[in-house]
């Protein structure tokens, strides 16, 4: 029976070390290295700079930096902006969406395209759009005596034109996450509320939306997460300008690392990222507790 | 005619290189260049298999956009076994690739082969913009001028001239100071359905088109030269700290804020290409940039221009309208230090192939000129005839000021880059805060090093081929 469990446990060890080999090579020696590398002077690029134990100096500097403030600012009122919209409009369409109208399904289906494609793609497709002088929203726009504007490269509008591009791509998303929980909702609630006389706005407002408010945190947090990732369509749309308008955290590591070439600085500015992040995640298993606890 | 005296002289190149001892010499070598896709390697692009016959060695060209190029060689510098063993650089690169070791010392072999190409025939600031520390890393391949390209036949339009006397008090001629330049922007701009030189616009036309975005540091391509023109320089040279923030830079930033208004709506995203783009297009009145894009001016093919209206080359207005020492630069090709010897060896023969002089003139008889750099071309009458701008090249060089090699370049473009563009969108209140924030963010990384090191990096001793 002891060899058995033994023999058991050896080929389950056997089994799981590619997948752990693979999660080492990828994930925990990059980490434990960025890690190391958070503590030294590592330029690339010039390779005249002494590469040296630096204590928390690099820390030190991203911390004091405004720099890294205003750009930690920018990721937080994106991230507002757009999880805001995507929430209002995700769940307005999974409402409309899991109305039992014809070609619902099929809308359902097409509304989940921007979602499967590449984020560069998504931004070279509103970059067509924007364009201002060869762009589609301008020319469409002349036809109306109005613009051109400089949708990207204007201080005023670029943030937004981000938002835009992200909200299109990302609110299928909460689509897709609403109306699956508003499928699953026992219909007895909603059938003693219109007995009781309710308006529709009471039903969504005192029935719909509480049951489905676990699902809405979730979606809303890993869409947070994201957001605090953001780069793809930024990097594509405006390169962190115009100014540092649209400079969010991510750009900031991008170019501590691969334009300055200051790994050391750019490693430790991605553990600050990481802390940021796994204090939300923290808050937000502790919203989740304290729901299961209410409930 | 022409397509004959383009064969002839293309059979000339290859007889002549064909009877050196080149032939077959590097047979099984095969060499990779890390490029740009510009005109110093897209006219050479597409013949490199002529040098496969002449040397039996095989060249693969691998061209990249401008924005990330350097990040490209970079890397390429620092690993240690090298997958490019040419390189194209731009002449502020040599600075942080020569430091780094990362380019290979052509000194000896420019000095032994001295009459091969035609050394005394380039011209000598091309050949300085490639040093580090007197040491030549890189071969001129294109040579470049910062200056402005205008509108020529609106500018001599009659209605327009009396329009812009009655206006400002002067004649309408290529600006010589940059508030004349800034007058010509405000003048030129005009909305949609308003005239220009007798006709109605369609759309807008706006009196000039300048490099402001961010990225890659664009908009200090233009801004460098302005401060330069205003006698400006990058770095003090007691303290081998940065001088932007000074009376020039603060002039050049403030004459750049001037020009918004008469520049397209896009202005912050204006690239170097976007902009060009503008003047090729004919839809602005003047635009300062590199020669190496004033090339397409002249070709039906590569802009529009040439068909509705004529292109003016003029070199870059000064402060108080007195001669200026222009703003130069050299886009060349560089050997990978880390590559063998027989690899090295192949490699400077194809540069010598590549750029000399003889294949500089085939590309301009061709009509696919680069901004060349050999005296000889610039100078000759019927070249100059057909590329008008090759005096302004010649001229302006013989008193060339060199740009910017610091090891630090690249920090000094991607922080000035944004800090200007910021002050451009409105976000930074004066100039002086602009470059201020730029210089300290430098100084922060400069004062890491001791000084005798900043001014050994900010010296220009002369390149060690001219003794």
């Amino acid at each position: 029976m002891a060899y058995i469990r033994k023999r058991n446990r050896n080929i389950f060890l056997v089994f799981m070390m590619p997948a752990v080999l693979v999660l080492f090579g990828t994930t925990i020696y990059p980490m434990i290295y960025a890690g190391y590398l958070s503590f030294r002077s590592y330029d690339l690029a010039k390779l005249f700079v002494p590469r040296v134990f630096v204590g928390w100096a690099n820390y030190q500097e991203i911390i004091a930096s405004s720099e890294f403030l205003h750009t930690l600012t920018v990721t937080f009122k994106l991230m507002a902006m757009t999880l805001s919209v995507q929430l209002v409009l995700g769940v307005g369409i999974a409402l409309l969406v899991t109305q039992r109208l014809p070609g619902m399904g099929i809308a359902r289906t097409l509304l989940l395209i921007p979602m499967m494609i590449s984020p560069v793609i998504v931004g070279l497709v509103w970059l067509f759009l924007y364009f201002p002088e060869l762009g589609y929203l301008n020319y469409f726009l002349s036809f109306l005596g109005l613009g051109p504007y400089a949708w990207i490269t204007s201080t005023d509008w670029a943030l937004w034109a981000i938002a835009i591009a992200d909200i299109w791509q990302w609110t299928p998303f909460i689509m897709m996450g609403t109306a699956a929980a508003l499928t699953n909702l026992s219909p007895e609630p909603f059938e003693a509320a219109k007995l009781d006389g309710n308006s529709a706005w009471d039903v969504f407002w005192r029935v719909t939306l509480p049951q489905i408010r676990p699902v809405l945190i979730s979606l809303m947090f890993l869409r947070a997460i994201d957001a605090f990732k953001i780069y793809d369509i930024i990097f594509v749309l405006t390169k962190g300008g115009p100014g540092d308008t649209t400079e969010v955290l991510s750009m900031y590591i991008y170019r501590q690392s691969f334009t300055f070439w200051r790994m050391g600085v750019g490693a430790a500015a991605s553990f600050v990222s990481l802390i940021i992040i796994v204090v939300l995640i923290t808050l937000f298993f502790k919203s989740l507790n304290r729901e299961a606890h209410q409930a | 005619m022409k397509h004959f005296k383009a064969v002839a002289l293309a059979s000339t190149v290859s007889l002549a290189l064909a009877g050196t001892a080149w032939s077959g010499e590097f047979d099984g070598i095969e060499l990779k260049m890390l490029a740009i896709g510009d005109t110093s390697v897209t006219r050479l692009a597409p013949i490199v298999g002529e040098f496969e016959e002449l040397t039996g060695a095989k060249v693969q060209i691998d061209q990249f956009p401008y924005p990330g190029l350097i990040d490209k060689i970079v890397i390429e510098a620092s690993a240690n076994t090298p997958s490019y063993q040419l390189m194209w650089v731009d002449s502020p690169w040599v600075g942080v690739l020569g430091e780094s070791g990362a380019l290979q010392d052509l000194t000896e072999w420019v000095k032994r082969d001295a009459a091969e190409i035609h050394l005394d025939d380039i011209i000598p600031i091309q050949l300085q913009e490639n040093t580090w520390q007197g040491k030549l890393l890189a071969f001129p391949a294109s040579g470049m001028i910062w200056h402005v390209n205008y509108r020529k036949d609106l500018f001599e339009n009659a209605d327009e001239q009396a329009a812009f006397k009655a206006k400002y008090g002067y004649d309408l001629a290529p600006a010589k100071t940059w508030d004349q330049f800034i007058d010509i922007a405000e003048f030129f701009t005009r909305k949609a359905g308003e005239t220009l030189a007798g006709k109605t616009l369609e759309k807008d036309f706006y009196g000039n088109a300048q490099a402001y975005s961010r990225v890659a540091g664009a908009i200090t391509h233009d801004f460098f030269p302005i401060m330069r023109s205003f006698g400006g320089q990058y770095w003090d040279s007691e303290t081998g700290l940065c001088a932007i923030d000074r009376e020039p830079g603060l002039k050049a930033a403030e004459v750049m804020k001037k020009l918004v208004p008469f520049n397209p709506p896009d202005y912050l995203g204006l690239m170097w290409d976007i902009r060009t783009g503008y003047m090729e297009r004919g839809e602005v009145a003047q635009s300062g940039y590199w020669s190496v894009r004033t090339v397409r001016l002249t070709n039906p093919n590569e802009a529009v221009l040439p068909t509705i209206g004529e292109a003016g080359y003029q070199p870059s207005p000064t402060g108080d309208g007195g001669p200026m020492e222009t703003m130069t630069g050299a886009l060349s090709f560089g050997i990978n230090s880390k590559a063998s010897d027989r690899e090295k060896e192949a490699a400077w023969a194809f540069i010598k192939w590549g750029t000399s002089r003889d294949m500089m003139r085939r590309f301009a008889e061709e009509g696919n000129g680069v901004s060349m750099f050999h005296k000889s071309i610039l100078s000759d009458p019927d070249l100059q005839a057909k590329y008008p701008y090759y005096k302004v090249l010649l001229e302006t060089q013989e008193t060339a000021q060199r740009r910017i090699f610091h090891p630090f370049y690249a920090d000094v473009e991607e922080i000035f880059g944004v800090e200007l563009n910021k002050y451009m969108a409105g976000e930074t209140e004066s100039a002086q805060e602009a470059l201020t924030n730029g210089c300290t963010k430098i100084n922060t990384r400069l004062k890491v090093f001791n000084q005798d090191m900043r001014l050994r990096w900010i010296a220009d001793p002369k390149a060690e081929i001219f003794n």
